[in-house]
């Protein structure tokens, strides 16, 4: 499973990186912008993600859009709905509002910080990344 | 469902939302108990509520009451499509019940922070069973048809998964605001180094401005604006306090316990305000390379070692905020101006803006009955125009909170029904239960008391009132027992009663226990009046007794009941017909914490009592006062006999007056007995406020709480009940 993480705080994307890296290759970037850079160049390389973790509150591109940046991509190259990556929030932000917004813009999960290690696998498993 | 008013965390959401469905589950059941069916509206209503649960448990990974879910809406998916006729209904809501309930039962472990880890497997067993049971014997083309049903799933939108966080009931936000005294130096430094001794219990911490690293010119924006920090963490605001307290210079501290979403709006508006304390020179540019901080930056600032790794992540962030700030902005404020129509407030707020009012008419007393206003000759027409005014509105905004507070009981009494169907189930008695002004508001505070005590009369009325069925038919009764569920407004009090047309009280059992308990004294049965004898049943040692002998009659936890009422401040009333049913009603009053009261005053102590507990003032002579041989004394007012408690005796207050014709008597009354109560004369009257009597008083027989006074004296306020049972 090759992971994209997107984290502005050191700590927490120390934290996903060490977690999710058991499960194979992690890149770690720093806010929504870098993320869909990194999304892109993977997509060019033919190696794209299969998990791709954003945080809500980032600089430049917030979770939200980098979720519909990435969303839109892959519509515009018509990218099969099994072939797309699977894309977890990682936010403080709990608001039912704020979940369900995310989910409209085609997240598959959505995970309240701090994350619930046991849980976060479980889904993995359910999305049969693991 | 996506409701962009929606603010509360996606788990309340969740249990709210699955609460609610379940309620209406129950209602529709209980409705069609008597059709005997349901009908096609009902068939769709419970497949779309056992869809909603299903899916919003699945998405908050809740696997148990998702399957659960799932099947009894596979059940409901055969009913509407393949509408088989002669489903065993009672049996089918005996299912639907225990889903519920189990459901209901992973609630309440979801709510105290638990695991939901119930299993229903017997329960989805036996749902399969009954399912193939109701197409059993259709053949096989109805095989075919359930084998569709699957095919169908796949069309409901792909699944989502909610996450929930660990312990998030324990995490915080704060905002927090520091200002610096104005002499300190680099107050940007100082403000550094508090953010970094946060840093280490902050699970998310935003502060403003951002760019108190990289730039210089952040200092004076600090003094002179302060310093605002956001900060989520599972510490208290004590703990914060502490590690703020590290750097120095801090001229004042203010932390304020916030919500999420207010953390999210300082989020919004750090970005936004950010900017301007930087000015002209927006970009940076050098400051991506960490070298040249440490000389382009003033170099005192980077003694501290560990600093500098933080430092040079904190320059970057800075310098990446600025960068795309004007960006992700907008959105957000637009979205809400035009959704908010309604907000949900925090109880604890609530309850600070009633202690506010009640402070204020305190405070207007003071003012408006000020000695200063008694000097001889002074015109206060004026001010008394303006006294007018600001009684009216204080007493207007008085009932603007109190509407605030107010809830219809239907929620309640809904309830209700499902305890009437369980209790009556279980006994093999038929009973209806008819509900009557279930839109009445009360406060929310009562609610909470009254919901108790109002189950308990319910399953009293079941059990003990109502007659089994055989023994009704075999006097004549109508089969089906009647419970009739009634509130109202009945001046100044919100009336609740629950009366059931069952066997009713019976005097003669009530007294002869009383009399085997010691409870009767030295009176003659006769004395006794029927609501005394009733109020047995609410004595503590009474009840249990009867129970273990398996007495007939009630009494099943009446004293928690009777206590819970008087919490707020409420009484039972409990009336009865023997062989025709009883009738206990809650009278409890509308408001606790503002009264009306009459002030009236002893040797210098000041009393007041309810105004609606005071039935006439009168002065008595000497000849109407009746002493016994044993030093009690009543007076006798128009054939009337009062008993007669002289307060400075009472309680002895040394003074006052001892002639009774010098002072004044003060009927009381108290549900409906009466008390003649001797005073040296009267005060006043006033909006009282009531407070509890301090716990370091040990309690006092006829006194339930004290207030504040106009001249700022304090004032006991007498508690009839106590008094008249002193008697």
């Amino acid at each position: 499973m090759r992971t994209l993480i997107a984290e502005d705080d050191f700590a927490s994307r120390k934290f996903m990186l060490k977690f999710l890296s058991k499960y194979g290759e992690c890149d770690p970037t720093v806010d929504g912008m870098e993320a869909v850079d990194a999304y892109l160049m993977a997509l060019e390389a033919e190696m794209p993600y299969d998990l791709v973790c954003l945080d809500i509150m980032m600089p430049k591109l917030d979770g939200y859009q980098a979720l519909k940046a990435i969303r839109d991509i892959e519509q515009e190259r018509n990218i099969p709905e099994d072939k797309q990556a699977k894309i977890i929030m990682t936010t403080a932000l709990n608001e039912g509002a704020n979940v369900n917004k995310a989910f409209n813009l085609g997240c598959v999960a959505y995970a309240g910080k701090p994350i619930d290690q046991a849980k976060f696998e479980n889904v993995l498993r359910k999305l049969e990344l693991i | 469902m996506a409701d962009d008013m929606i603010t509360e965390g996606m788990l309340d959401m969740f249990i709210f939302e699955t609460e609610q469905g379940l309620e209406t589950l129950e209602n529709i059941c209980l409705e069609s108990r008597d059709a005997g069916e349901f009908d096609d509206d009902h068939v769709n209503e419970i497949f779309r509520i056992m869809h909603t649960i299903k899916g919003a448990s699945a998405v908050m990974m809740y696997q148990n009451i998702a399957t659960l879910a799932h099947k009894l809406e596979d059940v409901f998916y055969y009913i509407r499509e393949s509408k088989p006729e002669n489903i065993p209904h009672a049996e089918l809501l005996d299912y639907i019940f225990e889903v519920s309930d189990f459901v209901n039962a992973e609630l309440e472990k979801i709510k105290e922070g638990a695991e939901s880890d119930g299993v229903a497997d017997d329960l989805i067993e036996q749902l399969d069973k009954y399912l193939k049971k109701i197409q059993g014997g259709k053949g096989a083309a109805k095989k075919e048809e359930q084998a569709a049903a699957p095919a169908h799933a796949p069309e409901e939108e792909k699944p989502h998964f909610y996450i929930a966080p660990v312990a998030s009931d324990s995490s915080h936000f704060y905002s927090i605001f520091i200002t610096y005294s104005p002499d300190t130096d680099m107050a940007n430094i100082k403000a550094y180094i508090a953010i970094n001794a946060l840093k280490g219990i902050a699970e998310d911490i935003l502060f403003m401005p951002s760019d108190i690293i990289s730039n210089p010119d952040s200092a004076a924006v600090v003094l002179e604006f302060g310093f605002k920090i956001a900060i989520q963490t599972t510490e208290d605001a004590d703990r914060i306090m502490e590690l703020i307290n590290t750097s120095s210079g801090i001229e004042q501290v203010e932390i304020n316990e916030c919500t999420g979403q207010e953390f999210l709006e300082f989020c919004t508006e750090a970005e936004s305000k950010a900017p301007a304390s930087t000015a002209g020179e927006i970009v940076l540019g050098p400051i991506e390379q960490p070298t040249i901080r440490t000389d382009a930056k003033k170099p005192e600032a980077i003694t501290l070692t560990e600093e500098e790794e933080k430092g040079v992540e904190a320059v970057k962030e800075a310098q990446k905020e600025k960068a795309e700030k004007p960006a992700p902005k907008k959105k957000k404020p637009a979205k809400k101006a035009e959704t908010q129509s309604f907000i949900s407030v925090n109880i604890k707020k609530m309850d600070l803006l009633m202690d506010l009012i009640g402070e204020l008419v305190i405070a207007q007393a003071v003012v408006l009955q000020n000695p200063d206003l008694k000097v001889p000759g002074l015109d206060l027409s004026n001010f008394k125009k303006a006294a007018a005014q600001l009684t009216k509105i204080s007493s207007e905004l008085q009932e603007a909170i109190m509407a605030m507070r107010m809830m219809p009981l239907k929620n309640t009494f809904q309830k209700m029904n499902r305890i009437v169907y369980d209790t009556s189930k279980k006994l093999g008695k038929d009973i209806e239960l008819e509900v009557i002004g279930e839109d009445t508001e009360v406060d929310k505070n009562i609610i909470e008391h009254i919901s108790d005590p109002l189950m308990h009369l319910i399953r009293n009325s079941v059990d003990h009132g109502i007659e089994s069925n055989e023994k009704r038919a075999s006097i004549g009764k109508l089969e089906k027992g009647k419970i009739v569920l009634e509130a109202k407004n009945e001046g100044g009090q919100v009336w609740i009663s629950v009366s059931d047309n069952g066997k009713g009280l019976k005097r003669d059992e009530i007294l002869a226990k009383a009399q085997a308990n010691g409870l009767l004294g030295n009176r003659s049965e006769r004395d006794f009046t029927d609501k005394e004898v009733y109020n047995f049943i609410t004595l503590p040692g009474f009840s249990t007794k009867k129970q273990v002998t398996e007495y007939s009659g009630r009494g099943v936890g009446m004293d928690v009941v009777v206590k819970n009422i008087q919490e707020v401040g409420g009484v039972l009333d409990i009336d009865s017909e023997e062989g025709r049913g009883s009738t206990m009603t809650m009278k409890i009053p509308l408001t606790l914490a503002i009264i009306d009261g009459i002030i009236f005053s002893v040797a210098g102590t000041n009393f007041v009592s309810a105004t609606n507990t005071v039935t006439e003032f009168i002065r008595v002579d000497e000849e109407q006062l009746i002493i016994e041989p044993d030093g009690e004394e009543y007076v006798m007012i128009r054939d009337i006999c009062y008993p007669l408690i002289r307060l400075n005796e009472f309680y002895h207050i040394a003074g006052g007056k001892e002639k009774i014709s010098d002072g004044i008597v003060i009927i009381l009354s108290y549900e409906d007995r009466k008390v003649a109560v001797f005073a040296d004369g009267l005060a006043g009257e006033q909006e009282i406020v009531v407070k509890p009597i301090p716990s370091y008083i040990k309690k006092v027989p006829g006194i339930s709480g004290c207030t504040q006074l106009g001249d700022g004296s304090i004032s006991l306020i007498l508690d009839i009940g106590g008094l008249v049972d002193k008697k």
